[in-house]
Parts: structure tokens; C-alpha cells; sequence
């Protein structure tokens, strides 16, 4: 769709470099997926050089694999499924493009993360949706692009929240900005008229946004994303909900994202919560893991510009309404773990060490969505599973995100194990297998198939994934852009 | 142009006799356009075999749901979906429902109220198929365009059923997108008007809490429906202000605080056309607010959760539209005419009386995403609509354009419409002309491009998308049996 | 004139197909939403009252042509109204008028259909729309009443033609004279005088026909010197109500339906319903009492140039807002052990039996779909029971329930009132 481009040498590549040191870092994660070494590692400091790069994949027919991200990684989508393949790097676009606070959006490179963006737009009264404790490198871009759940369910409209608008390059070169960044005029003239890049729809009957998102970049290169930000609260007041029954945290959550009365909103088990807060290990860990409620709803309530008081206190009454007739009660501390606390924490990324990896240096996530009446029987299952297979239930972090603003939920496994040990790791490995397979019997949705087990999450649907088929024909056909992964 | 017996029996084996039509005498009533042939599937099944059968015999097909204006092409097959009406489920715990294209909005909302839900009612009206694409009065608290879809279930144009999301896979319709990459991406809205090529033939939408009663308490006979009472924690105002920039600082602080279940920026022209019954009245309505008015406003509806929810809201507002130097017009609120106004804003979703009633036709410049921008845009167009009113060739509404703020101010909704007697040649190419100057001026001063049909330029200063979907349409409809275009609903 | 006389209405349609369905803030679920019959039946968008305009516009475009399909369309509406009620709402145009003058078009131009052709050689013949199973005025016999073409009365009953010979029906016509009787009212009825009063022939496109009904009735009435006509069925009230004064042959003679004029009695103290009848019901609004039953309004204009479709002088449309609800509503209240449940569709848009535009003739299967549909949600209410106000109604839900087997029963208002007063 462009001109022929003329075929960069590829010694002229952005920060090219094949040594074995940069090369074996990209060869493997903290996945189960086969470790394959690229053949090189370009670092594209602008969009140019992606252009450029990704040209030069036609040409030679090179796979490209887009990494946006720091290490390390966990989901097997940054580790080359073939031989020969160049791993373009993208952590080194670090530029902020813009913060808006007026109209409550951010722009930047996708190797711009979590902590580097998170103080940019609080200077400017504004707030990130965010993961749950993404690890200090996580880009944000990426993130995003691989729809990871976020914590403020209200303000998640639709799933492709928070991702406003993108810039990238299709897997055939061709430069492309969807949404309202795609015109008319450059970005440069956009906002010489007062424009932003934010209405994620469009341009035309799509919605290209949601072509790349999910895609693990096999459909194209992005150089930079936009986001919508939220207002930051002039008052905040966080409450934590112990329970040892999960159903009625679930009917609490529910409610409150159904008449939008908190901000962040989401229920980890006591494995997870320990896991986090834990300070020295493995003592704390055990002894928080034994104090805690097995299971945790955090939320907080919050105020912005006017009589905030006003706002939380008719809110907390509301909400006591609610938990009253559940029979559960909202408090300011749960298993010495206060509330204000996990608010500071979720706030920001993870201190290093990654909390994850924490207790035994490596962790598998097992994660889909699903619907509110089938999450408990679900859990029941695979932590069943994880028993049978010699892991203790109590050992198995659990985390559950209502998500869509209460239309589904995000279901997550965190499998903390020591990769050294093999037969741990073998163990986790037959888990997170079977749990797969048990998950999607008992109808979870694998909606961002990755690793081992994604042949097992796409082959569900072989109508949709024809559709994606057809899509990757046009946007990639020289099946460059990262071959082997999603159901490419 | 008619189908030889051979096709139209073919035809009539899928949906039965009684439920195909040839007939020209029928086609004025479908858009004065010469079909081939009105079909009317019952299910999916049979939208399915009638499109292996236009492939098989290349005959391009439609489907519309309750119809309104529409540009086809001679020759094709109008499917007529008003058959395809069943609410397959509505599922309070996860928020969402699932409609065949035939059950429209009043319907559903009728039936989500009993639940304490409500649904996005598109500004089409509540007349119009439930899962439309679009924006409409609500837009502050139920979002819009085509961010309400979940999961979806199609019949490609080469007349395979896709089902997205968590429907292929887990059969179930919480979730729209993936496995992988959304097929939301072109899932956007294909019944109607059908710009996805192929049929939706049922459609998850996402609904929201409604604090309001199970059914709101309607009193008197057409047209002059009321409220017996303003249901508790409901108040509907419109204010005025003294410029279009403090209107818009108070209508983006009311979006930050989250206090308005609905905030439509009209005029007093359009609130005079909700409130009355006649075009008569509706003239002398609008001369007298204007006189009450200071500048231009908006209408706001507060809903509260509780007592506790609502007293909050109210003060805000009022504190909110104060700083603004907003003020408040005082005829709307006798409780009468607010009780029509939340009716027509909630219900109706206001439409006919707006567009139609004047003079049979309007021209409208409809724009999504970043309200301030457009807005800029509008002053400018509104402006250019004066000379046709003191020419009396379209109906006086002081220049007037409208929007709103969506999801509670992110994104948002401009629009503006020249209502005008589509039987005035006069009008029709004046309005023609305004349309056309004021869409490319939008394009050429970088405010948004109005997209209609396939323009070159216009294509290729937005990415070159229309290459893309073009190369889209011919993957998925290698036959083209599926045109673009179509009905406006 | 004609037609062609509604041509800007049938161009302002903005096909928007609010005509389908009741109007929206009256829509409470998703059962009974539909207010037509005929477009619920036929889908087709040309059988819904939008699609009967455009059609009508095309063909004062584009020249009249008759095909099978097109009379189908004619001949299989209720002339029931509903669309026109649901349309202006929100509209200013005329529905129900344009749909009126196709038909008699059709008519005039001879593209008539049989059984309406049969029931109109028959009201020729007898002046009758049913075929007569004996005089007139037999229903009559025994008591006692006055003959209004031969004596001095104050009120006239004009039985109708359905009530007077219908076998099973004649009842209706017994009980309202009783009333009359109890209340002490000085009426008269025209016994074997009395004939048709052409509202039926007139809906089916026969406008002459109706013409020759209205003047010999209205030569009848005054030349008994009669100043109030009571009717029972809502055919009749229509027709000597509002028909006879569109075509302006009524003079200021009064017209009451029976319904009215209970109520006026009840509210007079003249009638005092005492006996228990004990029963649930729910009502049935006739559409020529309810939404057809409003005042003729007369108006002469021209369209103002320009850009509104508006009139010099103003004209007021006939939008259902004035029909006659509440009095037989009033009178069901007025009967002790009665309760009354409402149905979704009422009033102003109540869903039609069945049987009005000669369906009942042309097409009785689509008749009693029609009234299947009433039955099937006036059984939703859970009442015992289904009132009605016309003969033509009673008659379309009592076949209908004969065929589904329904164990609702169907009663015209004026048998309860009578067991309430004897
Ligand atoms: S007749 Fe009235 S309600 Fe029906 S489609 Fe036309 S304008 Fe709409
Ligand atoms: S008159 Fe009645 S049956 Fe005829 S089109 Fe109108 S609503 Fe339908």
C-alpha cells in the first residue's frame, strides 16, 4: 500500500546486536513455552527505525517479535515460536508524547512504563487504570495491548479500555493510527486545533484498535499508544471485606460495581495477599497467610473536586446497606493487613523484587474470564486439581477482577514455584495443563491465549479464529509478525 | 430485475411462501427502491441458507430491522428482520442481555426496568432495534458508538456462523473479544444498518443500573402523556448560561463528578419540540424560552441510588452550574413538563418530534469523540444555517447544534440538523450545499471527516483506511453479495 | 379531492414504524407491544399504516396498479385507527384518513373484493350488514317498548344490525332496553323501520353506500323529532357520532353510547346498581368507541408555504385524545363485586377484535387471529372475564374462544349492568 521500500542493509538496523548475551536473554521466560534463540535483537529508538525494520522482515522474510516490555517476561509471547527470528525491542521509545488533564488522556512510546508514567500524570491531577502490581519494567503500551484487567471496574467501560488510541505499523509496513488519531492531519496538526487523541473508534466502520489488541504483535509494530486517565481523588477511603466464603464477597463486588460506588474493586485469596505484603520469607509469608480470611474484597470509596466528605459518607452508607443485609463487614484492616495499605501498594508497580517471584523466584499464571456464577465453581476445581497434583490450595494465589464494569470477571492463578526444582516445576506444569483443560470444560473463556497451552484455548472456536486467519492475510502477509503465537 | 422462478423458489424453500414477496406494489414501502425480493427469515438457520443462496446465485442482500431511510442498491434482497424478535436472555448478575435484531429498545428497557436495569436507548429512538450501534440521550452513564456490544453471533457474508468471544468458545455471552485479537474490530454494527457485511443475528449488549421504578408512572392519553409523580431521587432541569464556554465548563465538571445520570446539551428549540404536541405549539413554545434564556444550555437528569446519593448530586449540580453563572429555566421546572422530559429523554429517546414533525426531513452532520473540538466545529455550522432560516427554507432553531458528553465526559457527541420540506427543491439544495461546506471544512480545518461511502481523499487523510477495509470486505464477502450503505437504522 | 388531498401527509411518513406498536412510553414488556394487526400478521412493511401511505404516495405519483398483492394489503386492515394514534404522537399528518380513501379509491375504481361486495349487496337489499333471520325489531317482543317512529320519545336506541338479528347476540339489545326501562328513561326504538347506519359499509370503502345509510337515518330521526340516538355498539356510535358529522348530516342531534350514558345515569342517581355480580374482569376498548369514537373536527386549510407542514388555519388533528374511555370504566367500577384489571394494550391503543374494516367478511381467519390475540392477553390479566362494549367485538371473541377453548368468558358491559340493577 505503500511505495516499495527500498531494502535497509540490515548492519543499519536500530541498536543491532547478535551477541550471545543479548540473544539468550530473549531465548526463554518464566513460561513453559520452548526456549528459542533469535538470530538478533534490534533496539528501534524511533518510529522510523520500526518502519525500517519491519520492511526488512518482508524482504527477507525475517519473524519479527515485538517486545515492549523489561524482563522479566512470563507468558511465553516475547520467545520466539522460530528459528532465525529478530526480536525488536522496543523498550528504548521512552518518550512521554502528552498529558491532557483536561481532557483526561496520555500519549507515549511503548517502552514507557508503569513508574515512568505513573508520576508524569499524577503531576498533572490524573490517574492510570491500572494492573494489579505490574512489575517495575511493565510497559504501559503493552499492557494495554494485551488487555490486561485493571482495577477500577467502573471506569472500564469496554474491554479495550484503557487503550484510547495507537500508532503502529501493520505487519506489511504500512503506517497506520486508529481512532481518532487517524486523522485528519498529522498528530502535530490534531493538536493545533485543540485535538487529542482519545475517541478509540473508527476511522470508518472498524475498530482497529481491537485488530492489534489480544494479537501478541502478530499483526503489526506499535510506536506509541494513548490512554484515557482518571481524576485523582482528593479523598480516598479504602475498606477491606474478609470472608470465608467467597459467594458473598462475589454478590458485595457486585454491587458496588453495578451502582458505581468505588474506584478500585477486586478480591485476591489470603495466598496472594500474603504474598504480596509478605517482608521475610518464608516466615511472614506463613504467618500472614494464617491470619488472613481466606478470602479478601478491597475497595475503596473516593471524593474528587467537590464536598468529597459528602460523597464517601453517602456512599459508605450506602454500601452498609448492602453489606448489613449480606451479613459481612467492611473494615479497615483484615488479618493485619491494613486497607489504606493495599491501596498505596496497588497504586504503583511492584517493588523489586516482583512480587510474584518472591516466594520461590518463578510463578505460573493461570488466567480467563468468566461469568459471576461460575467463578466459585471453578476455583473449587482447579484448586481440587492443584491438591491432587500434590499442590496445597493454600499455596495457590487466587485473584478475581470484575472487569467491563461487572459484565465479566478475570480469574487468575498465581502458581509460585522454584523453577530449579524440577519436580515442583513439573508439577506446576501438569497443573496448569490440566486446570486448563478442566477450566475450559467448566466454561472459561481463555480470552488471551498464551503459552503451551494456547492451541488449547483457540482451537475452541475454529470459526472466529478463520475470520483472524483472513485478517493476518491482509495485515501481515508475509507472516513476519510474530509467527507461532495466538492461532498464527 | 424480478428473480427467475428457479431463484425465488429456491428462496421460498428456506422461509416459506407466505413469507417472501416479489411484488412491485410492496416496494414503495420499502424505501421506494426496486428489490428483487422482501424476505423474512425467522432464525438464523434461514439467514444463513438465504445467504449461501445470494452467494450461489450473486444477488446482494440487506437486512434492516425497523427501517428508517435507507439508500440501496436496484436488485438486491431486502431482509426484513421483524421476525427475529426475542429477548434470548437477560442476565442481571453480569449485567448484560442478549436480543434478536427485531426487539427494540422500548421493549427491552420495559423489561430491564422490572430488574433494575436499563440499557443504552440509541437517538434512533426507542422504536429502533435494541443492539444499534450509536450514541442517544443516556450516553452519560450507558456509554455509546459500539462500546456496548459483548458477544455476538454472525452470519458472514459467505454465510458462515461466527460467534465471538466467549459465545464461540464457551458458549456463553459475557465477553465480546477474542480468543486473541477482538472481532469487535469489525463487529462494530452489522443489523442494521449492515456496515459489518453480513447479519447479526443476536447480539449481547451491555446494560446498566437503573435507580428509577419498575415502570415509571404514565398518566393521560396520546399525546399528552405525563408523570403522576416524579419518581423519588429524580430531577430533570435544564440551564442556561451565559456562553457556550461556561456551558461547556459546567457540562465537563458534571461529567468529572459523576453526578448526572443523563446531560443532553440541546436548545430550547429542541426542548420545545419534546414538550409539545404540535408543530404549532412547538413554534410559539420555542419563541417563549427563548425569551427565558440567557445563552445556551443543557438538559440534566440526576438520578440517585438513594436519599443520601441524590442530596449529594443535587448539590453538586447546583453548586457546579452556579460557578458556571448557569441558570436554571424556571417554566421546566413545573413538575408537569419535567415528567415529559424524562419520559421523552428516557423512553422515547426523544428523536421524532425533534427531526421529522417540522418538516418531514432533516440533514444532519453527526460527529463522535472529543466534545470541546467539536463543539468549535459546531459554532461555526450553526452560524452557517442562519441565512437558510431567515430565508425560511429550514425550520428556525437558532442556529442550534447539540451533544452531549459520553461516559461521563470521556469521550463525546456533537451533532447538528437542518430540518427542512424535502418536497422544497429549494430547501433540499441549500441544505445539500450547507452540508457539503460544512463537513469539508471539518475535514480541511482538522476538526473530524464525515464519513460517507468510500471517498478517496477523505480515505486516504485517515491512514488509508478505506484500502484496508475494502481489502477487509473482499476477505470476508469474496462474492460481494453484502454492499455497504443501507438503512439509517 | 380523495386521495389527493392527503398527499403531504402520506409524504411527511418518515417510514419510521412507530405505527407497528403502541406508543413507546406505553410499552411495559415485550409481549403486547404490537398495535396493528395487520402488519403483525402479514409483516410486510406495506400492511403497517406507514407502508399503506408510501404506497399511497407512489401511486399518485406513479399512477394506480391494481395486483392480487395490493388488494390483499386493502382489504386485510382493521381500519382499526391504532396506527394513526402511535404516529401522532410525535407526528402531525394524517394516518387513518389517507388509508380510508385508498379504499374507497379501490371501490370507486371497482377493485372491490367478494364478500365485501356480498355484504354490501345484502345492506342494499335489506339494509342490513348481516343477513336478516326474521323482522328487525323481533328482538323486541314482550317488552313493551315504545316505537320511536310512531311516538313521542326522548331518546332513540338504535339497536344495530348485528344486535338485532344475531340469534345469540340479541340479548345485548334486551338488556340495554331494560336498563333504559329501569332508569326511566322515555325512549324508542325503530323496531322493523329501523336499518343500518352505514359505518360499517363505509370502512369497507363504500362511501355511497354509507351516504344513502346516513341520510335516510338522519330523515328518520328527524322526522320523529328525536333529539338523542343511543347506541350500544360501537359501529353504530361511530357512525352517527363522528361519521354522520364529517360528512356533516348530523345536526346537532346527540349521540350516546350506551356506556355514557349508564355512567350519566349512575352519576344522576337515576340507576342504582345494588345486586352483587362478583366477577374479575377486564376491558375491552372498542375502537370505535376509544380512540375512534373522538369528535369529528371539522377544518378547511391550506398548507403555509414554507418550511413547516403546518396549516392556515392551524389544524387540529384527531389523535385518539378524546375517545370514550372512562365512562364504561365508570361504570364497571359502579358494579358491586366487580374489579377491573386493565390489559397492557388500552384506551387509545387498544388492540382491535378483529372484526372492523369488513375483516370480519373478508378475511375471517385473520379476524379471529386477531381476536385470539386480545383473548390471549386479556387472559394474562387473570380476570375471569373480558367486557366489551360492542356487539361486533362480543361476537369476534366468542368465536374465538369457542376455537381455542378458552375458559374466559366475554360479556358486554351491558349485561353486567343489567344483572347488577335486576
Ligand atoms: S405512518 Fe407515522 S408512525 Fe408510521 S412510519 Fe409513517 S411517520 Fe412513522
Ligand atoms: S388501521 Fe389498524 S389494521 Fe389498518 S394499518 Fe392501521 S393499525 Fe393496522
Amino acid at each position: 500500500m505503500t511505495q516499495e521500500p527500498k531494502s535497509p542493509a540490515m548492519g543499519t538496523l536500530a541498536g543491532m546486536e547478535t551477541g550471545a548475551d543479548a540473544l539468550n536473554a530473549y531465548s526463554k521466560d518464566i513460561s513453559f513455552v520452548n526456549s528459542v534463540r533469535p538470530a538478533c535483537v534490534t533496539r528501534p529508538k524511533d518510529a522510523k527505525d520500526v518502519q525500517q525494520i519491519v520492511k526488512f522482515a518482508n524482504e527477507t522474510k525475517t519473524p519479527l517479535v515485538p517486545v515492549s516490555s523489561g524482563a522479566p517476561h512470563f507468558r511465553g509471547d516475547t520467545v520466539p515460536s522460530v528459528g532465525g527470528a529478530m526480536i525488536v525491542d522496543l523498550s528504548a521509545m521512552k518518550k512521554i508524547l502528552l498529558v491532557d488533564r483536561k481532557r483526561r488522556v496520555a500519549m507515549c512510546e511503548p517502552g514507557v512504563t508503569f513508574a515512568e508514567l505513573i508520576p508524569e500524570v499524577e503531576k498533572a491531577g490524573l490517574r492510570l487504570n491500572m494492573p494489579l502490581l505490574p512489575r517495575k519494567s511493565k510497559s504501559v503500551t503493552g499492557s494495554m495491548l494485551e488487555r490486561e484487567p485493571v482495577l477500577m471496574p467502573k471506569y472500564h467501560w469496554d474491554i479495550s479500555d484503557p487503550l484510547a488510541c495507537a500508532g503502529l505499523f501493520f505487519g506489511t509496513g504500512d503506517e497506520f493510527r486508529t481512532g481518532q488519531a487517524a486523522g485528519p492531519g498529522t498528530i502535530a496538526e490534531q493538536w493545533a486545533v485543540g485535538g487529542v487523541q482519545k475517541a478509540p473508534y473508527g476511522p470508518g466502520t472498524a475498530s482497529w484498535h481491537r485488530m492489534i489488541q489480544g494479537a501478541q504483535g502478530t499483526m503489526g509494530i506499535v510506536t506509541w499508544t494513548s490512554m484515557r486517565c482518571e481524576i485523582l481523588p482528593s479523598l480516598e477511603e479504602p475498606y477491606v471485606v474478609g470472608s470465608l466464603q467467597l459467594a458473598p464477597l462475589l454478590e458485595l463486588a457486585h454491587w458496588l460495581v453495578r451502582l458505581r460506588m468505588v474506584n478500585e474493586c477486586f478480591l485476591l485469596n489470603g495466598a496472594n495477599l500474603a504474598a504480596i505484603f509478605a517482608r521475610r520469607w518464608p516466615e511472614d509469608y506463613v504467618k500472614r497467610k494464617a491470619a488472613l480470611p481466606p478470602w479478601v474484597l478491597f475497595y475503596t470509596v473516593a471524593g474528587y473536586e467537590y464536598f468529597p466528605e459528602e460523597r464517601v459518607r453517602s456512599q459508605v452508607q450506602d454500601i452498609t446497606e448492602i453489606t448489613q443485609r449480606l451479613g459481612i463487614e467492611a473494615q479497615r484492616a483484615a488479618g493485619g493487613v491494613s486497607a489504606r495499605e493495599i491501596l498505596r501498594t496497588v497504586q504503583r508497580p511492584s517493588e523489586e523484587p516482583y512480587w510474584k517471584l518472591r516466594a520461590k523466584g518463578a510463578c505460573q499464571d493461570i488466567f480467563y474470564l468468566t461469568n459471576l456464577e461460575k467463578i466459585e465453581g471453578q476455583i473449587e476445581t482447579f484448586l481440587h486439581l492443584g491438591e491432587k497434583a500434590g499442590c496445597a490450595a493454600s499455596d495457590i494465589g487466587v485473584y478475581v477482577q470484575p472487569i467491563v464494569q461487572g459484565t465479566s470477571y478475570h480469574c487468575e492463578f498465581n502458581l509460585f514455584y522454584d523453577a530449579e526444582n524440577r519436580r515442583e516445576s513439573d508439577r506446576v506444569r501438569e497443573i496448569s495443563a490440566l486446570g486448563t483443560k478442566a477450566l475450559i470444560a467448566e466454561g472459561g473463556f481463555f480470552s488471551r491465549p498464551y503459552g503451551e497451552n494456547a492451541r488449547m484455548m483457540v482451537n475452541r472456536d475454529a470459526a472466529s479464529v478463520a475470520v483472524l486467519n483472513k485478517f493476518k492475510k491482509i495485515f501481515d502477509p508475509n507472516h513476519v509478525m510474530n509467527p507461532g503465537k495466538v492461532c498464527f | 430485475m424480478a428473480l427467475s422462478k428457479d431463484v425465488y423458489r429456491a428462496f421460498e424453500d428456506v422461509v416459506g411462501a407466505e413469507y417472501i414477496c416479489d411484488d412491485p406494489v410492496i416496494m414503495p414501502s420499502y424505501h421506494q427502491t426496486e428489490f428483487a425480493a422482501v424476505l423474512l427469515p425467522q432464525n438464523t438457520a434461514e439467514v444463513q441458507a438465504i445467504i449461501r443462496l445470494c452467494n450461489k446465485f450473486s444477488l446482494p442482500f440487506r437486512p434492516v430491522c425497523t427501517g428508517w431511510t435507507g439508500k440501496f442498491a436496484k436488485g438486491s434482497l431486502y431482509l426484513d428482520l421483524r421476525r427475529m424478535n426475542r429477548i434470548i436472555e437477560i442476565n442481571e448478575k453480569n449485567m448484560y442481555a442478549v436480543v434478536e435484531p427485531y426487539v427494540i429498545s422500548a421493549q427491552l428497557q420495559a423489561e430491564l426496568m422490572k430488574g433494575g436495569l436499563h440499557l443504552n436507548v440509541k437517538g434512533a429512538g426507542s422504536n429502533c432495534s435494541a443492539m444499534l450501534r450509536g450514541h442517544g440521550h443516556l450516553d452519560q452513564t450507558t456509554s455509546g458508538d459500539d462500546r456496548n456490544h459483548l458477544a455476538i453471533e454472525w452470519v458472514t457474508p459467505a454465510g458462515e456462523i461466527v460467534r465471538s468471544g466467549s459465545l464461540g468458545s464457551s458458549d456463553e455471552w459475557f465477553c465480546g473479544d477474542g480468543p486473541g485479537p477482538s472481532l469487535r474490530s469489525i463487529l462494530t454494527s452489522a443489523v442494521p444498518p449492515g456496515v459489518t457485511p453480513g447479519v447479526f443475528t443476536k447480539a449481547a449488549m451491555k446494560v446498566y443500573h437503573w435507580p428509577g421504578p419498575a415502570k415509571f408512572p404514565i398518566q393521560g392519553v396520546s399525546p399528552n402523556y405525563s408523570l403522576s409523580e416524579i419518581p423519588p431521587n429524580f430531577m430533570a432541569r435544564y440551564y442556561s448560561f451565559p456562553s457556550v464556554a461556561k456551558m461547556f465548563e459546567a457540562e465537563n465538571k458534571i461529567g468529572e463528578s459523576e453526578i448526572a445520570f443523563e446531560l443532553m446539551g440541546f436548545n430550547v428549540a429542541m426542548v420545545a419540540a419534546n414538550i409539545t404536541t404540535s408543530n404549532e405549539e412547538e413554534e410559539e413554545t420555542f419563541r417563549r424560552l427563548s425569551r427565558e434564556v440567557q445563552g445556551p444550555g443543557f438538559f440534566v437528569i440526576v438520578a440517585g441510588n438513594s436519599a443520601a446519593d441524590f442530596a449529594y448530586k443535587r448539590r453538586v449540580l447546583e453548586h457546579i452550574v452556579a460557578e458556571a453563572g448557569g441558570k436554571s429555566l424556571a417554566s421546566l421546572e413545573d413538575p408537569r413538563l419535567e415528567g415529559i422530559l424524562l419520559c421523552q429523554c428516557i423512553r422515547i429517546s426523544a428523536s421524532i418530534r425533534e427531526t421529522f414533525r417540522p418538516g418531514g426531513m432533516f440533514s444532519s452532520i453527526p460527529v463522535m469523540g472529543q466534545r470541546d473540538l467539536t463543539i468549535q466545529w459546531a459554532i461555526g455550522a450553526g452560524k452557517a444555517k442562519e441565512p437558510l432560516i431567515a430565508k425560511g427554507l429550514i425550520v428556525d432553531d437558532g442556529g442550534a447544534f447539540f451533544g452531549w458528553g459520553v461516559e461521563q465526559g470521556h469521550l463525546g457527541k456533537t451533532e447538528i440538523f437542518c430540518k427542512f420540506d424535502p418536497q422544497n427543491p429549494e430547501a433540499k439544495a441549500a441544505v445539500e450545499a450547507w452540508h457539503k461546506e460544512q463537513s469539508t471544512r471539518a475535514f480541511k480545518e482538522r476538526y473530524f471527516a464525515l464519513l460517507a461511502g468510500q471517498d478517496e481523499e477523505i480515505g486516504r487523510g485517515l491512514s488509508n483506511y478505506h484500502i484496508w477495509w475494502n481489502e477487509i470486505q473482499k476477505e470476508l464477502d469474496p462474492n460481494r453479495v453484502s454492499p455497504e450503505g443501507g438503512a439509517l437504522v | 379531492m380523495g386521495l389527493e388531498q392527503y398527499k403531504g401527509d402520506m409524504e411527511m411518513c418518515c417510514r419510521c414504524s412507530t405505527c407497528k406498536f403502541i406508543p413507546m412510553q406505553r410499552v411495559s414488556g415485550h409481549d403486547f407491544v404490537n398495535v396493528c394487526p395487520s402488519i403483525s400478521r402479514f409483516n410486510f412493511h406495506s400492511y403497517s399504516g406507514g407502508g399503506r401511505l408510501n404506497i399511497g404516495a407512489a401511486m399518485l405519483r406513479d399512477g394506480f396498479q391494481y395486483t392480487d398483492r395490493l388488494l390483499d394489503i386493502v382489504y386485510n386492515c382493521q381500519m382499526c385507527g391504532a396506527c394513526g394514534v402511535s404516529c401522532n404522537y410525535a407526528m402531525d399528518m394524517e394516518v387513518l384518513e389517507p388509508i380510508q380513501e385508498f379504499r374507497i379509491r379501490c371501490v370507486a375504481d371497482g377493485k372491490t373484493h367478494p364478500a365485501l361486495d356480498k355484504a354490501i349487496a345484502g345492506l342494499r337489499a335489506h339494509g342490513s350488514m348481516v343477513p336478516p333471520t326474521g323482522k328487525r325489531g323481533d328482538w323486541a317482543i314482550g317488552l313493551g317498548l315504545k316505537d320511536a317512529t310512531r311516538e313521542k320519545v326522548d331518546v332513540l336506541y338504535h339497536a344495530g344490525c348485528l344486535t338485532s338479528y344475531d340469534p345469540s347476540l340479541q340479548k345485548l339489545a334486551r338488556a340495554t332496553a331494560k336498563i333504559l326501562q329501569k332508569a326511566g328513561v322515555n325512549f324508542g326504538i325503530a323496531g322493523d323501520a329501523e336499518i343500518c347506519c352505514g359505518g360499517r359499509a363505509y370502512q369497507m370503502g363504500y362511501q355511497e353506500d354509507f351516504l344513502r345509510q346516513a341520510r335516510e337515518n338522519m330523515a328518520l330521526i328527524k322526522q320523529a323529532g328525536i333529539k338523542t340516538v343511543v347506541t350500544a355498539c360501537a359501529e353504530g356510535y361511530q357512525a352517527f357520532k363522528v361519521l354522520y358529522d364529517k360528512f356533516k348530516l348530523r345536526g346537532d342531534l346527540e349521540v350516546l353510547h350506551i356506556s355514557e350514558f349508564v355512567d350519566r345515569l349512575i352519576q344522576e342517581g337515576r340507576l342504582k346498581p345494588r345486586k352483587k355480580v362478583g366477577l374479575s374482569v377486564t376491558y375491552h376498548d372498542p375502537c370505535r368507541l376509544g380512540r375512534l369514537g373522538e369528535p369529528w373536527v371539522h377544518w378547511e386549510g391550506k398548507k403555509v408555504p414554507g418550511d413547516r407542514f403546518v396549516f392556515d388555519p392551524p389544524k387540529t388533528y384527531r389523535r385518539g385524545t378524546h375517545g370514550v374511555y372512562d365512562p364504561p370504566r365508570n361504570v364497571l367500577k359502579s358494579l358491586p363485586g366487580v374489579t377491573l384489571t386493565e390489559m397492557t394494550r388500552i384506551k387509545e391503543y387498544a388492540w382491535c377484535c378483529g372484526a372492523g374494516g369488513g375483516v370480519s367478511e373478508s378475511n375471517p381467519e385473520f379476524a379471529q387471529w386477531t381476536a385470539r390475540e386480545r383473548i390471549r392477553e386479556a387472559e394474562s390479566t387473570g380476570a375471569e372475564a373480558l367486557v366489551t362494549a360492542c356487539s361486533w367485538c362480543e361476537k369476534a371473541f366468542d368465536e374465538a374462544i369457542r376455537e381455542t377453548g378458552s375458559a374466559l368468558k366475554v360479556y358486554d358491559i351491558v349485561e353486567l349492568v343489567e344483572a347488577a340493577i335486576s
